[in-house]
């Protein structure tokens, strides 16, 4: 089969494939006639040609008188070929050495031998596989050789074994002739016996010359089994076809038993159709052909076990198969018509010129439509071949296995039955395609495996390159070096956000541990061991086992330290070169000298001044004066322990600040996780002096205890502008104590409007999206998150006194209703009212009576917050930022997106306000609300706006909220 | 204020006091950009958020004089931004008005 051609060169596995599709690819090139009995397309007007020939059939055969002699030929050649074949039937399992010698020396007369049937067709003809196992001996690379070497010849096709007779006829055909031969002595003894009995003998006479007949069609019929182009000449006399015939006697390799399955098949169906025909001729082969039948029942009885699985399958191949013949047939069929069109193809107009029968010539013009200057390139006879091509991308070595287990499987059925009929090839073939698609996919699954194995052999073996290369100390010291680059003198803070993290998930799974995943070495270094390892199994072990060694070598070095620092490292010391440790860090390339700071321009106060561009411009002009008026004046101060004016703290002086309070801040809380255990009562002490000393140290510099007047802004509201200065506070109101914190609140609401959150609050009603407006809310939302928050547990504490004195001082700057136009503001307002509203609700219960409020101090409350009343009453609508906005877009507050959200905590403002004011004052809210309140209720509960469920909901929960403090609820109102 | 507390001591010090502020960076190829400061490391690599980079594309108009050629301003924004290092030319705090 196809498997053949990849150990030889391409040309031949063209040819072979030419050869294949049906011999006739040579045709055209060498005009030699091909003759193709077995194609699907032939018709069977061969058959038909005895009709005609009759009357030349004495003198091509000679008389009819001897039966015996008819066959004769045979006689010659039957012998050489039954021994071939019994040859090759005896001789499989050795592989043949033999056989190939055979063909060798059949293949070299025929090469000599221009008559003879080319070496190259012997080759295709050679179905074995075995022709293509590697071969030590020289006979098969002969062959190729010859094949290669002399295209002349190897183009010579002639359907030597392609005849699909060739074979039907090794089996029945010497069947036939044994039981011919068998029966004429019989009649012959008869007639010798019983010479009276006349009648019979003629009927016998008329017998004998039916099989002549028969047989001369036969011969007709099967141009293979005579084998050669000599057979052209088809009024040859016998005798010389039996001398050619001698010669061209098929090599055994060459016998159809060892064709292949593949092959078989597409001939069978014309053997089937021949048999047929014959059937219906010859009465006495059919008797044979019914004994062949039982015989071969009785082997494919052995083979049905095997196939019945496979028969389903089977079938649908074959059906495929016929359709495939049926697409040929119509294909040739048009060819036909085109080369009828054309004129005659070379090949054909050879055969006429060599003067041929008609038979032949309609034979040869069968062939001529399969020449390929016809044939698609793309023919199905190409198909059953397809499958196989379609391995030759793939690797060679698949081949060879394929091409092992496919040998075994023919060979397998070779070895069941000497005697096969077409049946039993089919079956064997049915066997064989399960065979091979089963090994095909086994192979397959095999190599898979196998490669992936190797891969990974490979790998371990690229990798196995450089064991051992360093030894352990080796290692070591490699470890060593990478340790020391970890070791820092603050492990927890060199790997703080890792630690950190590593302590909320742990938090967060519930493990309380508070220990720091740190590797310390008493003397103060260590190593981070960042976040636990989740990884289970050896990846754990591996840290371990890591840990450990960092803690052997750093362990070994500290010995070693201790060692150099004692008296007797001194032993031996001469002569000893200290090596110079890895540690050395390169020379650096700016030696800042950290105690001159003072060479640094920009902490220089003046010069810093200068730079900032917002004071540059107003110091531009008196820039030297006001400098020395104000040197002046702190000289006058120090003096006078008075006021102090400063300028206000640039933009980058407060940044500079805040980094050194960031480091202050970070300090202490390193210092807080250090604790030392309370029980060590002199180190606790050492470090609760320590941490004071810091946190007093942050408090000075946040610039809080200087008198308001110092500047404006006050230094500590510059502080607070930077957005990282107001998320300062949240963790400096951690460690500053409760007073500290009050001093803070007091000085915020004392330079309230001075923050920059109040002061330019008006940006943020603008619909606009600037930068400007972006980055203040932003800054709005930090201080509403750090700020209100951090300054929210002292006001829940506060007492009466200090709210109340808190309150004064917002109040007194008389622009309460510019602040409470402000997020920060009505935050701030809304959180003494409630203060005040749960210190009046203590008094009434009587709980919480630690200080309660003095009478008068409520005196002074009601008269505050009439003031307040008063003072916002007017813009009671302007309050709400929605409204204000809406103001500036013109348009409906409803209107304004995600107003609700917006208008939340005035809402909850006007709530508190709404708590305390007296009846009265509950009727001017409402009044003064009623209209806002109203659109709300109606927007919410009846959809006008168009808002979302949720919005709704949320403006109607506002509402709500004021109503609710007022004793009354929005399902109350109707609209 | 004392001098001796601002622990300025080396350019990157600078570079800190504009951490979580809006900064200024001017970058390799004709970039600029403007997002907070979040982080930096010895090598100029700048972690930024809320980014607005200016990319100039200067093109040379086919048959023009030389030197008229026109500039084309192309925006865009960023959430949060790695710069790496190497494309760094400056870092300045924005310039107030």
């Amino acid at each position: 089969m196809s498997f053949f051609g990849f150990e030889q060169n391409n040309d031949l596995e063209n040819e072979k494939r030419r050869f294949l599709e049906g011999g006739l690819s040579g045709a055209k090139q060498e005009d030699v006639a091909v003759y193709t009995w077995g194609e699907e397309s032939y018709d069977g007007l061969g058959d038909a040609l005895q009709e005609g020939g009759d009357e030349l059939n004495d003198e091509t055969f000679g008389a009819a008188e001897d039966i015996g002699k008819d066959f004769d030929f045979s006689g010659t050649a039957l012998p050489e070929h039954q021994r071939a074949a019994s040859h090759q039937l005896a001789q499989p399992p050795q592989g043949g050495s033999s056989q190939q010698q055979t063909s060798q020396t059949s293949q070299r007369a025929s090469h000599l031998e221009p008559s003879h049937s080319s070496q190259l067709d012997a080759i295709w003809g050679n179905k074995s596989p075995f022709s293509v196992l590697p071969r030590s001996n020289g006979s098969s690379r002969a062959v190729d050789q010859l094949a290669t070497q002399s295209p002349k010849y190897t183009h010579k096709p002639t359907s030597l074994n392609l005849g699909p007779d060739l074979h039907k006829g090794v089996h029945t055909l010497e069947e036939i002739e044994k039981e011919m031969l068998a029966a004429a002595a019989a009649q012959q003894l008869r007639q010798q016996q019983e010479v009276d009995e006349h009648s019979l003998q003629q009927e016998l006479q008329e017998l004998q010359l039916q099989e002549r007949m028969l047989h001369q069609q036969h011969q007709l019929a099967t141009p293979g089994l005579l084998q050669s182009p000599t057979r052209a000449h088809a009024q040859r006399p016998p005798a010389a076809a039996v001398g050619i015939q001698n010669t061209a006697t098929p090599p055994p390799r060459m016998h159809p038993h060892s064709q292949s399955p593949r092959f078989h098949q597409q001939q069978q169906q014309h053997q089937i159709h021949l048999l047929q025909m014959q059937q219906q001729q010859q009465q006495q082969q059919r008797q044979l052909l019914e004994l062949q039948e039982q015989r071969e029942r009785q082997q494919r009885q052995q083979l049905l076990q095997l196939q019945e699985q496979l028969k389903l399958e089977e079938l649908e191949r074959q059906q495929q198969l016929r359709l495939q013949q049926q697409q040929l047939q119509e294909q040739q069929y048009i060819q036909n018509h085109l080369l009828h069109q054309r004129g005659i193809s070379p090949a054909l107009s050879d055969l006429h010129h060599r003067g041929m029968s008609p038979a032949m010539g309609e034979r040869a013009r069968r062939v001529g439509r399969q020449s390929p200057a016809i044939m698609s390139p793309q023919a199905p006879l190409d198909a059953p071949f397809a499958q196989n091509m379609q391995y030759l991308p793939q690797n060679i070595q698949m081949q060879q296995r394929l091409l092992a287990e496919m040998a075994q499987a023919e060979f397998l059925s070779t070895m069941q039955g000497p005697g096969h009929s077409e049946r039993d090839l089919r079956e064997a073939r049915e066997l064989q395609e399960m065979l091979r698609v089963e090994a095909m996919r086994k192979i397959m699954e095999a190599e898979r495996m196998e490669e992936k194995r190797k891969r990974k052999l490979d790998k371990i073996a690229h990798m196995s390159r450089y064991n051992d290369l360093m030894t352990q100390s080796d290692k070591d010291f490699i470890t060593r070096i990478q340790v020391s680059q970890l070791v820092t003198q603050d492990p927890y803070a060199d790997d703080f956000y890792a630690q950190v993290y590593g302590a909320i998930l742990r938090s967060r799974m519930g493990i309380a541990t508070s220990e720091d995943r740190v590797l310390r070495f008493g003397s103060g270094g260590g190593v981070g061991l960042g976040l636990a390892q989740k990884v289970h199994g050896r990846r754990q072990g591996a840290m371990q086992r890591m840990e450990a060694q960092v803690e052997r070598i750093v362990n070994n070095a500290r010995l070693r330290e201790k060692e150099k620092t004692s008296l007797n490292n001194l032993q031996g010391a001469l002569g000893r070169t200290s090596g110079r440790s890895y540690k050395a860090a390169p020379r650096q390339l700016l030696q800042v000298d950290t105690s001159n700071v003072s060479t640094s321009p920009t902490t220089s106060h003046a010069t810093a001044a200068h730079i900032s561009k917002a004071d540059s411009t107003k110091q531009e002009g008196e820039g030297a004066a006001r400098e020395a008026a104000k040197m002046g004046r702190e000289a006058l101060a120090t003096a006078t322990e008075g006021l102090v004016r400063k300028d206000p703290l640039t933009h980058r002086e407060a940044l500079v600040k805040l980094e050194h309070l960031y480091d202050l801040v970070l300090d202490v809380e390193q210092r807080r996780r250090d604790q030392p255990p309370p029980e060590e009562v002199e180190e606790f002490e050492h470090w609760t002096v320590e941490c004071n000393a810091i946190i007093d140290q942050i408090f000075d510099e946040l610039m809080v205890s200087v008198p308001l007047e110092t500047s404006h802004p006050h230094p500590f509201v510059s502080l607070i502008t930077p957005i990282k200065g107001k998320k300062l506070l949240p963790r400096v109101a951690r460690i500053f104590e409760l007073q500290r914190m009050q001093v803070l609140l007091t000085l915020i609401v004392a330079c309230f409007l001075q923050l920059d959150v109040v002061r330019q609050a008006p940006l943020l009603d603008s619909l606009e999206e600037t930068r400007e407006v972006k980055d203040l809310e932003v800054q709005t939302q930090a201080f509403q998150n750090s700020v209100v928050q951090s300054i929210l547990p002292v006001i829940a504490k506060a007492q009466m006194r200090l709210v109340i004195g808190l309150f004064g001082i917002l109040l007194d700057e008389c622009t309460v209703h510019s602040i409470a136009m402000t997020r920060p503001g009505i935050a701030l307002l809304t959180l003494f009212l409630s203060r005040v509203e749960v210190l009046r609700h203590n008094v009434a219960t009587g709980s919480e009576v630690e200080e309660l409020p003095t009478a008068e101090e409520m005196q002074r409350w009601h008269m505050m917050y009439n003031l307040l009343f008063d003072m916002i009453r007017p813009n009671l609508q302007l309050l709400f930022p929605s409204v204000r906005l809406a103001l500036q877009a013109n348009t409906s507050f409803v209107n304004v997106p995600n107003a609700d959200v917006l208008d939340q905590p005035v809402w909850q403002f006007l709530a508190t306000l709404a708590v305390h004011a007296n009846e009265e004052q509950q009727q001017a809210l409402v009044g003064g609300l009623r209209e806002i309140v109203l659109e709300n209720v109606a927007t919410a509960t009846k959809g006008w706006g168009n808002d979302s469920e949720e919005r709704r909901r949320l403006r109607l929960a506002n509402v709500n909220i004021f109503l609710h403090a007022l004793g009354l609820d929005s399902s109350q109102i109707t609209l | 204020m004392d001098a001796s507390h601002s622990g300025i001591q080396e350019p990157f010090d600078l570079i800190r006091l504009s951490l979580s502020e809006r900064v200024f960076v001017k970058l390799r190829g004709d970039r600029e950009l403007t997002g907070v400061l979040h982080a930096y490391d010895g090598h100029m690599n700048l972690i930024l958020s809320d980014v607005e980079e200016t990319i100039m594309i200067v093109d040379h108009v086919d048959g023009a004089p030389e030197g008229h050629a026109t500039v084309n301003v192309a925006k865009r924004k960023m959430e949060m931004l790695f710069v790496r290092g190497d494309g760094v030319i400056l870092v300045s705090p924005p310039s107030r008005t």
